[in-house]
């Protein structure tokens, strides 16, 4: 009877615990993506925080909200999407471009990890309730949580990290980007670098305009490069778009047999999948290369590590901290503000990529942020 | 009976049983789960104590968010009504000898039916809610039958059975919520929110579905012990064989019983559809079957205990959130304190530390009706 009670319990403790730890992903203690950002970020220079802040680095430990409603005290609360701050993703970058504001600012920050999505509201209440200055919300899958708690606590700024606004709401700003500048960037890599001429991709669908705006980029990129090189964009169908890895690893896998050589993998876990291929190709790193997206996705899917060239890159972590900031100065823009784009450091593929490439892309990805190169975008997705 | 026979899960024995005199086994019933309960949050609270935090400053943070305020009591009630009801689904299994371990696929099937009987029609309220709750429990019984058919009829075992169909069903319910059922014209994989005349509303601040969820405790308990089908239920629970001789259909029973737990299941997922979400996103439903199993095992297979069981469950949950933002403690600690009560019910550690002089005068504590 004991024993047979054993087994079951044990079978059902088992069951529990791998359930949890599935949901909370795998979290290692590893520095962020935005190590290799933090360091060309502006110094905080013009202003100084008070003489009495500056003597040690703001912290949990050296203050607390117990008085947020005071005009002096500045506090700024993230909330993160189903994961954790350390998750190498949106939630991560989110928070350490958090904290850098809150560093800047003098202010003090904490966090709180959502498990589950139907406490959307009652994580940022938390916040709300001990009156917190700024509100950071992680992802677009919080974009209406954000809208309804904006309008709840109107004295409150928020900022929906990812979250594109259709109608401007005045104390929400919304961190979106130029999904095409950072597509044009890893683009005229990519035509760099092809020895066949042919490069491809697997993104998800584009009738969401980001992926489209990608995607196009992408093209224009590898065009401007080099003006000989075969470019296919290829789409998933709106249905599933971001949940289909086999598609993806078909596509991708398609493109390589058909000659292309570098495959732009953008698309959730669509995208993923087209990265996982082509790591397996025999010439993965060294005649076969992978593109990822949105974060530095050397962090977020290891087994692509070897095949991955770089990411196009939404700069959150300092898009985050120029917002915080600018919410707490009181010089927030309501609606859509674009953060800074760009491309993640090469890592295995360093060895790879010539030193006349990268020093092309580096004068590239300057243009784009000055202006002076167009990607032909938005217009493009009229295309 | 044969130790490695997965259907002879005996706890529906320790229960207060009524053929039996003598008031041990009830109070057994009870102290077991809660000094496990004790137990496990000594334990847990060492774990927060060696992350800087004072444990008791803890757990009251914990507590007083759940139970000192309005919003705080309507949110663990919100958080206890699915569990109450898949503790029950799997309640229900145990009594009968079957592990369900698929209630969190049936609670998915369920939830997506309401979801779409809810949404795909305009009736009137009176209507509409029992229509969309009876669709989503006709699903999770459906779902539940397959594994049920296969254990009563071709003997497959139902752990394996439910553990697997749990698979298919969040690969189903994700096609379903991505393609036929999805709202249109947005990138969310979800279905269109539920018509407002299927919704659950609030009694003051006691949600409606809180209330099915007692009633429904409150059934099962009265039907396990006063009528015929549970009688049958317990007796094919207890001894299949013997219940087979005392002319009780036993395969017809235990496929009743995998759609009745299946049912409860999908009921589970209906009443968070139409009383909390208001639509099926699969996100929204993670866990919820699996601390099923959580809250049967620490009822005991008591369906009235599986009301403070889950409460348990939905105080931690809904207090992990501000534990965090008192404390910084991650929210997962309340997932270690509910893994150690749960091994220290099923696990005989504690029966044995309390048991142990008793045990010793009674010759058979528990295993009374089976016979090992």
């Amino acid at each position: 009877m004991h024993r047979k009670i054993l087994a079951v319990g044990i079978a059902a403790a088992a069951l529990f615990l791998t359930s949890c730890s599935s949901s909370t992903g795998e979290a290692a203690p590893e520095p962020a993506p935005a190590a290799s950002e933090a360091a060309p970020e502006p110094a905080p220079a013009a202003s100084e925080p008070a003489p009495a802040a500056s003597e040690e680095p703001v912290s949990a430990a050296t203050m607390d909200d117990s008085d947020c409603a005071a005009p002096a005290n500045i506090c700024v609360g993230l909330v993160t999407d189903t994961g954790k701050v350390d998750d190498k993703s949106f939630n991560q970058a989110a928070w350490e471009g958090t904290k850098l504001a809150a560093e800047e600012l003098g202010a003090f920050s904490k966090y709180i990890e959502t498990t589950d999505p139907k406490d959307y509201a009652n994580n940022i209440a938390q916040f709300a309730g001990k009156s917190y200055d700024v509100i950071v919300t992680v992802g677009f899958l919080m974009g209406e949580a954000t809208i309804a708690a904006a309008a709840e606590y109107p004295s409150v700024k928020f900022i929906g990290v990812d979250q594109f606004q259709g109608e401007p709401i005045e104390n929400l700003a919304g961190l979106v980007f130029d999904e095409s500048k950072a597509g044009y960037a890893v683009g005229y890599l990519a035509g760099l670098m092809t020895k066949t001429n042919k490069i491809g991709s697997a993104l998800g669908t584009d009738t969401v305009p980001p992926v489209k705006l990608f995607g196009e980029g992408y093209k224009a990129g590898a065009l401007a490069a080099n003006p000989d090189v075969k470019v296919t964009l290829v789409y998933h169908e709106p249905n599933n778009a971001f949940g289909d890895p086999e598609w993806g690893a078909n596509e991708a896998r398609k493109q390589l047999d058909q000659g292309a050589d570098i495959i732009f993998a953008a698309g959730g876990a669509t995208g993923n999948g087209g990265l996982i291929e082509v790591a397996k190709d025999p010439g993965a790193g060294t005649t076969v290369f992978c593109i990822g997206v949105d974060i530095d996705q050397f962090y977020t899917v290891p087994q692509a590590a070897k095949c991955l060239l770089t990411s196009a890159e939404k700069k959150l972590v300092s898009g985050t901290q120029t917002l915080v900031v600018a919410a707490a100065g009181g010089s927030m823009t309501p609606g859509n503000n674009f953060g800074p784009t760009g491309i993640a450091p090469y890592h295995d593929t360093e060895g790879a990529v010539p030193e006349d490439v990268k020093t092309k892309v580096q004068e590239v990805l300057a243009g784009l942020e000055d202006g002076t190169i167009d990607t032909g975008c938005p217009a493009c997705l009229d295309n | 009976m044969s130790v490695t026979d997965p259907s002879q899960t005996d706890l529906g024995h320790t229960d207060p049983d009524p053929m039996r005199a003598g008031r041990w086994p009830r109070v057994q019933a009870v102290a077991i789960p809660v000094v496990s309960v004790l137990l496990a949050f000594a334990l847990g609270g060492i774990l927060i104590w060696l992350q800087g935090v004072n444990p008791f400053y803890a757990y009251w943070v914990l507590f007083e968010n759940a139970l000192g305020s309005s919003e705080g009591l309507l949110r663990v009630m919100q958080k206890s009504t699915p569990l109450i009801l898949t503790g029950l689904a799997v309640t229900i299994g145990l009594r009968t000898g079957l592990f369900n371990i698929g209630a969190q696929g049936q609670l998915l099937v369920g939830a997506i039916g309401a979801a779409w009987a809810g949404y795909n029609f305009q009736l009137p309220a009176l209507i509409h809610i029992p229509f969309a709750i009876a669709f989503g429990m006709l699903c999770g019984a459906a779902w539940a039958s397959i594994a049920g058919v296969l254990r009563a009829y071709r003997s497959v075992s139902e752990v394996i059975t439910t553990i697997m169909l749990n698979a298919v069903a969040i690969a189903l319910v994700d096609y379903l919520a991505s393609r036929p059922l999805k709202e249109p014209d947005q990138p969310i994989t979800r279905t269109p929110p539920v018509a407002d005349s299927a919704a659950l509303p609030d009694f003051g601040t006691v949600p409606a579905g809180f209330l099915i969820a007692l009633a429904v405790a409150i059934f099962f308990s009265w039907f396990l012990t006063r009528t015929n089908q549970g009688f049958r239920f317990n007796t094919v629970g207890m001894n299949p064989n013997a219940a087979n001789y005392a002319g009780i259909g036993v395969k017809r029973t235990i496929f009743l019983a995998m759609a009745v737990s299946g049912a409860l299941a999908g009921l589970g997922g209906a009443v968070e559809t139409l009383g909390i979400t208001g639509r099926f996103e699969p996100t929204f439903n993670a866990g919820l079957g699996f601390d099923g199993i959580t809250i049967a095992l620490l009822a005991r297979a008591n369906p009235l205990a599986t009301i403070p069981a889950a409460l348990l469950v939905g105080i931690l949950r809904s207090g992990a959130a501000t534990l965090q933002f008192e404390t910084g403690i991650e929210p997962e600690v309340v997932d270690v304190i509910l893994a150690l009560t749960l091994l220290f019910v099923a696990a005989p550690i504690v029966s044995r530390l309390l048991l142990r002089k008793k045990t010793q005068k009674r010759t058979s504590v528990d295993s009374g009706g089976g016979g090992v």
